[in-house]
């Protein structure tokens, strides 16, 4: 059965103007009404107080309210009812209570407003996070003096298995990603300088941007993104139900059971992972330059041996126990800030990635700089 | 009929009076009956509370009437549509005319109290904006709370209030029948109370049918016309509560007959 058209009609009487009503009106059919009933809910001193129900047929919570908001009605002076209806009455009496005195208007708020506050709250948002980011370097540096003092207190079994999940299960991506970047500095180093008839500099090139740079920032990135979501991910669900609250209360601290294990897995893996991300790196610097170039692979290992050094090995793998820090205590203080709901556990381990990745890049300008200042 | 009459799941009315016609449901999970030719009929503008022990599968009943899991055999009629004849023109006729609030609420959790409310009505109505919020905002103190939470995320509200805004949203487009999970779940006492009487409100105003699933005593005392017991995989036992109490035997006598049933039916120093 199809719902019949919802009419209205404001007829004049004796006792002042009365609406009349006929038809369907439900959620459905009021929506074509809507335009005119604000009409009459403008007129003020015309505004009908009776109300004919008489040709009404269905009517629902949300017709009752069209027409009580086109009445002039209130608790202490109701509309009059005329006509037989066997809900109207009832229907209109439970919407005027419960819309009585007050402003069912929605509030509107102005777009420049909006943007502006925007951008009041994440200023002072990216502050509160810098503030709480360095507190929790401090909480994190006494956990982990902690452990030295007392090694045996270390939660080894965690500590090996994010060793394994974060650091040996990255080891075929970061070597992947690596040994492309080197080839790609290869073939970029090639042809350039074959322009200055020095493509034999391209050894160095690569030799200076792996170890120096890419090796150390590939895995920081990979792990940026694989190790801090996880990282995030696994803490701020624990939070969520409420594990970490029981883990305090059976007298665990959560930041010896959950952030130094995974502070000393990253502190020992990046390393590794850094180191195998520069081999990776060499070795498709080096397939590229020999088949393009037509060297040896003698050559290539003496000229980096004798031009590039071990120095500049060290001065990528320095960079990298800070990384790894970065990294770990990012992913875990995301993870202990989620709070109980969904969007707050997407938040956090985005603003993880995004924060680690920050830091990262940051941090290697940082390194650049010094070296520039040592002469490294 | 009088629901005080209605003693049998199996109810001889004409279809026009059943809100609800269940026929030989079954509900398998691999090799685990939960449900076998299980039968109910639930009478338009009841209140049927729906009480069994844990595992007795409540909710899998109820998520086959409201269509979000396929019996493994039987009938599911609402209103006369059925439910799984896998016409999708007669399941989105249901759409509107049933209302359901999940155990927890189910709120969306991005959005607010009033856009989770608004959410069935810009669905299916063509409303102006205007009208529509005003609408929703209406549901909102209709389900007893108040407007200044309509604009909190669902996290910022406290249990109870997440309740309300829950049946806020069942109610939105004034359905036929409401489906309530557990409703009084978790509650205080005197929440769960209030929450009791805003049910009973609200069934007297929109006309409803209520399919009532619960554990709490106090519930089927105060807000239930019939109580359906289930257990052996089929309705036990159904009737009005004193009845039930009356003839209960097995898990039902022990369900009434335990400290918390005699606390809650009034029988303690009585």
């Amino acid at each position: 059965m199809s719902p019949l058209e919802a009419q209205f009609s404001i007829v004049t009487s004796s006792k002042g103007p009365v609406l009349r009503v006929s038809g369907d009106w439900t959620i459905h059919t009021i929506g074509a009404l809507d335009a005119r009933l604000r009409v009459v809910r403008g007129l003020n001193a015309h505004r009908p107080a009776i109300v004919d129900v008489a040709q009404l047929k269905d009517l629902d919570t949300a017709g009752a309210y069209a027409i009580e908001k086109a009445l002039a009605s209130s608790l202490e002076s109701p509309a009059i009812l005329i006509g037989d209806h066997p809900v109207a009455g009832r229907m209109l009496g439970e919407v005027r209570k419960h819309t009585q005195g007050r402003n069912v208007e929605t509030r509107i708020t102005s777009s420049v407003h909006q943007f502006l506050e925007h951008i009041g709250r994440s200023v002072v948002q990216i502050y509160d996070e810098m503030v709480d980011t360095l507190g929790f370097l401090g909480e994190t540096i006494v956990a982990c003096w902690r452990a030295i003092l007392n090694p045996s207190s270390v939660r080894w079994l965690p500590t090996f298995a994010v060793a394994e999940s974060a650091g040996v299960n990255a080891v075929p991506i970061v070597m992947t990603l690596s040994f492309f970047i080197g080839s790609v500095l290869a073939f970029l180093g090639k042809t350039i300088l074959q322009d200055f008839g020095a493509s034999i500099f391209t050894i160095e090139l690569v030799g200076f941007a792996v170890l120096r740079e890419f090796g150390v920032l590939i895995t920081a990135i990979i792990l940026a993104g694989r190790s801090d979501s996880s990282f995030t991910a696994q803490i701020g669900s624990m939070k969520m139900t409420q594990e970490i609250d029981a883990l305090r209360i059976l007298g665990m601290n959560p930041m010896d059971m959950l952030v130094v294990p995974r502070v000393i897995a990253l502190l020992v893996m990046f390393p590794i992972l850094t180191f195998l991300a520069m081999l990776a790196g060499i070795a498709g610097g080096a397939l590229v330059t020999v088949l393009t170039l037509d060297l040896s692979l003698t050559l290539f290992f003496t000229r980096l041996t004798n031009n590039v050094g071990v120095d500049q090995f060290w001065a990528g793998m320095a960079k990298a126990p800070v990384f790894a820090i970065i990294i770990a205590i990012i992913g875990c203080r995301q993870g202990l800030n989620v709070a109980n709901n969904v969007i707050s556990l997407g938040q956090r381990t985005t603003a993880s990635v995004v924060q680690a990745l920050f830091m990262v890049i940051v941090v290697e300008a940082v390194f650049a700089l010094i070296y520039m200042e040592l002469g490294i | 009929m009088n629901p005080a009459h209605a003693l049998t799941p199996i109810l001889d009315l004409p279809e026009d009076q059943i809100a609800i016609r269940l026929r030989g449901i079954a509900n398998r999970f691999g090799k685990v009956t939960i449900h076998e030719n299980l039968d109910l009929d639930v009478m338009r503008g009841e209140t049927i509370g729906i009480v069994g022990g844990s595992g007795t599968g409540k909710s899998v009943l109820m998520r086959g009437i409201i269509g979000l899991r396929q019996p493994s055999e039987g009938q599911v009629h609402v209103l006369g549509y059925n439910v799984w004849s896998g016409d999708a023109g007669q399941r989105q006729a249901l759409d509107s005319k049933w209302g359901v609030m999940f155990q927890d609420g189910a709120l969306f959790s991005n959005l607010t109290v009033h856009e989770n409310v608004l959410v069935p009505i810009s669905e299916h109505t063509n409303l102006p904006k205007s009208l529509a919020s005003e609408i929703a905002d209406l549901k909102i103190l209709m389900a007893g709370l108040p407007l200044s939470s309509a604009h909190k995320l669902p996290s910022e509200l406290s249990g109870g209030m997440r309740k309300r805004a829950a049946l806020a949203r069942a109610i939105a487009l004034d359905p036929d029948i409401l489906f309530l999970d557990e409703p009084t779940a978790g509650l205080d006492p005197i929440t769960a109370g209030r929450f009791d009487e805003l049910v009973n409100e609200l069934k007297e105003t929109l006309g409803l049918t209520i399919f009532l699933i619960t554990h709490d005593l106090d519930t089927l005392r105060d807000a239930c016309d019939r109580v359906a017991a289930l257990a052996e995989g089929r309705v036990i036992a159904i009737g009005p509560l004193d009845y039930l109490r009356q003839h209960a035997t097995g898990w039902l006598a022990e369900y009434f007959g335990g400290p918390r049933g005699r606390a809650a039916l009034g029988l303690v120093g009585g």
